[in-house]
């Protein structure tokens, strides 16, 4: 399916009524405000809804099957999500592989994978972490080999979110020892069901198993699942952590999390204590500042302009502010803290958010990492 | 999330904002040396330097163009104001250029002529506000810079807006002296005769609040990289300090609240241009002020204790600003003021 219309053509404000009452008519309302990540049995129907509209790839191209919509109408569009509770899908094909096949990928690639991404017919989960390979994610050492037309994969990839659900990975692999690490680091699709490919899921500390430890051992693929050159996906890779950078430093996890601390103010009947007015007005500051950084951001590359390494600092304010909300969350429910159920039988759930608070400030880079990036490349600091 | 290639206008705006900051920067660079010269003087300005800005059309920034104004925005006098704040200029320009569209025919012209230097005295936001009644006002104002080189007054009261001079019957002026070297002062009004201004003083108030704002955004930026450039010269253990990543992650902490600080003084000084009055306007204010306040203060605080001892010593040129912030800070709601304004504000929109 697709959509004839470009909505970029309507005004912000209609774009918003359209969808919000679209989205509140189609979203399945048993799904709404889940307090852990759904797996794709759980989140398919809304997948399939999206997908039959047209609505699935908001950011791709039009020619491509997306919506083609400004980075503004993308936030407005991310907003009316949050707002209505939708739960995230299983996106990695519709926000990391996609797109950058759209811009690397050879013709037969596109048309290959794309419609199977907008149709749900392939769930993608990304293979980049290693355990020895976090933060430091050029020094992986899953190895592809080339063995006549194919290539031969072994080694271990681990934090893959969801590859319990999909039915192929996006690999970053090591090509070539030789020199500097990243040069020696390519792109290669592979599906799940390949002979040698086994999945361990991870419990975490929601006893929720969203990640997964994948293996390989000697997969076989066949040369034409390499996407970009030979020893050149390290600044694919790159370009796209910078869009991911982008979507992990959009307000909506603290947005969230700060209407939840003021529902928590009215459950608990806080709502006028002063000491719980001063750390809400404080994070209504810091909610609205980080908005009007995410806004200036998003105007920049409208315009044009190059945005380099700061982008970062969007997704260390968001995750950290989302965290300290969490923790005032806890701190005010007293002996309701430790509760897995929501306090109010719906979306209400502060142990939940506290503890998804943790890994956002780790994924994606963790925030440590994203400051030594800044410090050396904005601020140019030695060292 | 995605980024599709798009082709848009240069956005003009932006561009002449970066222009007059540029040309403003350019103007100011160097001046906190006679910043500096000039603390602890009386009036704590240069008439030469008040005039040669004038003579730049600053103070007819906000005068409308069918006035033989310049006819700019808020956005542009924030620019002006974050350099000021840059440089640690003296010379009170910025309030003047916000109330001089407000001033009688006659008492504007003798501010753009430089004849007299004509300031306004916005109550602080707890205090009562003075009472003007048959041509005369009554009452308590405090928190006014620069007071004493100001041949009269622009003073806020509950019934509107009231010029007073200085040397007017019933006119108390009080200075008390701060750590940045200038003088604040309070002033106390008896009857004091007072020609009755068609103004709406509260508007120019939260006008007034954000140039504060951007003020201390531009003192806290100075600090900024004052600090930064003192971590990749100063040495020990044989390395820039710069190196260690506890001073950098520090300096990253500061950077992103000067991000912050940025954004918020922008999005409030293109709200209040693009119309924004009331409520909505004094949010984004409230926003930015104490986003701003507590920067600032974060800001120069952290500068010093990056800069070791030689931080506190008045030699170096960061204590100036450290000390700047503790007095413009508070001026016209501190951050608890603005903070909880700021939340009613938000709660009563929903």
């Amino acid at each position: 399916m697709t959509e004839n219309r470009d909505l970029n053509l309507l005004s912000d404000a209609d774009f918003r009524s359209e969808i919000r009452a679209w989205i509140e008519a189609n979203y399945p309302p048993e799904l709404r405000n889940p307090p852990k990540r759904l797996h794709l049995r759980e989140n398919w129907p809304w997948y399939q809804a999206l997908s039959e509209k047209g609505w699935i790839a908001p950011g791709w191209p039009r020619e491509y099957g997306g919506l083609g919509l400004s980075p503004t109408k993308q936030v407005i569009w991310t907003e009316e999500l949050e707002r209505h509770g939708c739960a995230r899908l299983n996106d990695h094909g519709l926000t990391m592989l996609g797109p950058l096949l759209i811009r690397y990928g050879t013709e037969a690639q596109k048309e290959r994978f794309l419609p199977r991404i907008l149709s749900g017919a392939d769930i993608w989960c990304q293979g980049y972490s290693e355990p020895g390979a976090g933060s430091d994610l050029a020094a992986l050492r899953t190895r592809a080999e080339r063995d006549g037309e194919e290539w031969v994969i072994n080694g271990q990839k681990t934090w893959t979110t969801m590859a319990n659900d999909a039915n192929w990975i996006f690999l970053l692999v090591r090509t070539d020892t030789s020199g500097r690490k990243q040069e020696g680091i390519s792109f290669l699709l592979v599906p799940m069901d390949a002979p040698g490919v086994t999945v361990r899921p991870i419990l975490n500390l929601e006893m929720h198993d969203e990640f997964c430890e994948v293996f390989f051992d000697n997969v076989r693929v066949p040369l034409e699942n390499l996407v970009g050159a030979v020893n050149k996906g390290w600044s694919m890779a790159k370009a796209l952590l910078g869009f991911e950078r982008l979507f992990l430093g959009s307000p909506r996890q603290a947005a969230f999390a700060l209407a939840r601390l003021t529902d928590l103010g009215r459950h608990l009947g806080l709502s006028d204590d002063p000491v719980f007015q001063d750390r809400l007005s404080r994070h209504h500051l810091d909610l609205e500042a980080h908005k009007a950084l995410f806004a200036d951001f998003l105007r920049k590359i409208e315009r044009g302009e190059a945005v380099g390494a700061e982008i970062s600092v969007l997704k260390i304010i968001q995750s950290e502010l989302f965290a300290r909300i969490t923790e005032d969350m806890l701190a005010f429910a007293g002996p309701d803290a430790g509760l897995t159920e929501a306090l109010d039988g719906d979306a209400l759930n502060p142990s939940a958010l506290y503890l998804q608070a943790r890994p956002a400030m780790i994924y994606g880079g963790s925030n440590e990492i994203q400051r030594n990036i800044i410090a050396k490349a904005v601020l140019g600091l030695p060292g | 999330m995605d980024i599709p290639v798009l082709d848009h206008a240069p956005d003009e705006r932006a561009e002449n904002l970066r222009m007059i900051s540029e040309s403003a920067a350019g103007l100011l660079q160097g001046d906190r040396r006679r910043a500096r010269a000039l603390r602890f003087s009386d009036p704590g300005f240069e008439h030469a330097k008040w005039a040669a800005l004038a003579e730049m059309g600053w103070l007819m920034l906000r005068l409308p163009q069918a006035d033989d104004g310049l006819g700019m925005g808020l956005s542009e006098l924030c620019v002006i104001a974050r350099q000021t704040g840059r440089e640690l200029v003296p010379e009170p320009v910025v309030m003047a250029a916000l109330i001089a569209p407000a001033l009688p025919l006659a008492a504007r012209d003798d501010l753009l002529a430089c004849r007299r230097i004509l300031l306004p005295a916005f109550a602080q936001p707890s205090d009562p506000l003075p009472v003007l009644r048959d041509g005369r006002v009554s009452g308590r104002v405090r928190g006014i810079p620069m007071a004493a080189g100001a041949d009269g007054f622009l003073v806020q009261t509950g019934s509107g807006a009231a010029l007073v001079d200085s040397g007017a019957a019933g006119m108390g002026i009080r200075l008390d002296p701060c750590h940045d070297g200038s003088k604040l002062g309070s002033l106390t009004l008896t009857d004091t005769p007072a020609e009755t201004v068609a103004t709406d003083m509260i508007r120019l108030r939260e006008e007034a609040m954000l140039a504060l704002a951007a003020e201390l955004l531009g003192v806290a930026e100075t600090a900024f990289d004052l600090t930064l450039a003192y971590l990749k010269e100063r040495r020990q253990f044989d390395k820039p300090i710069g190196a260690f990543q506890a001073l950098q992650h520090s300096m990253v902490d500061l950077f992103m609240e000067l991000s912050l600080m940025r954004a918020t003084v922008g999005q409030a000084a293109t709200r209040l241009d693009d119309g924004a009055t009331g409520d909505s306007a004094a949010a984004a204010v409230s926003v930015a002020k104490a986003r701003c306040t507590e920067g600032a203060s974060r800001i120069t605080r952290a500068a010093i204790q990056l800069h070791g001892g030689i931080g506190y010593t008045d030699e170096a040129d960061i204590g100036l600003y450290l000390r700047k912030a503790m007095v413009l800070g508070g001026l016209l709601g501190g951050e608890a003021f603005h903070r909880a304004r700021a939340l009613s504000l938000a709660e009563a929109a929903q």
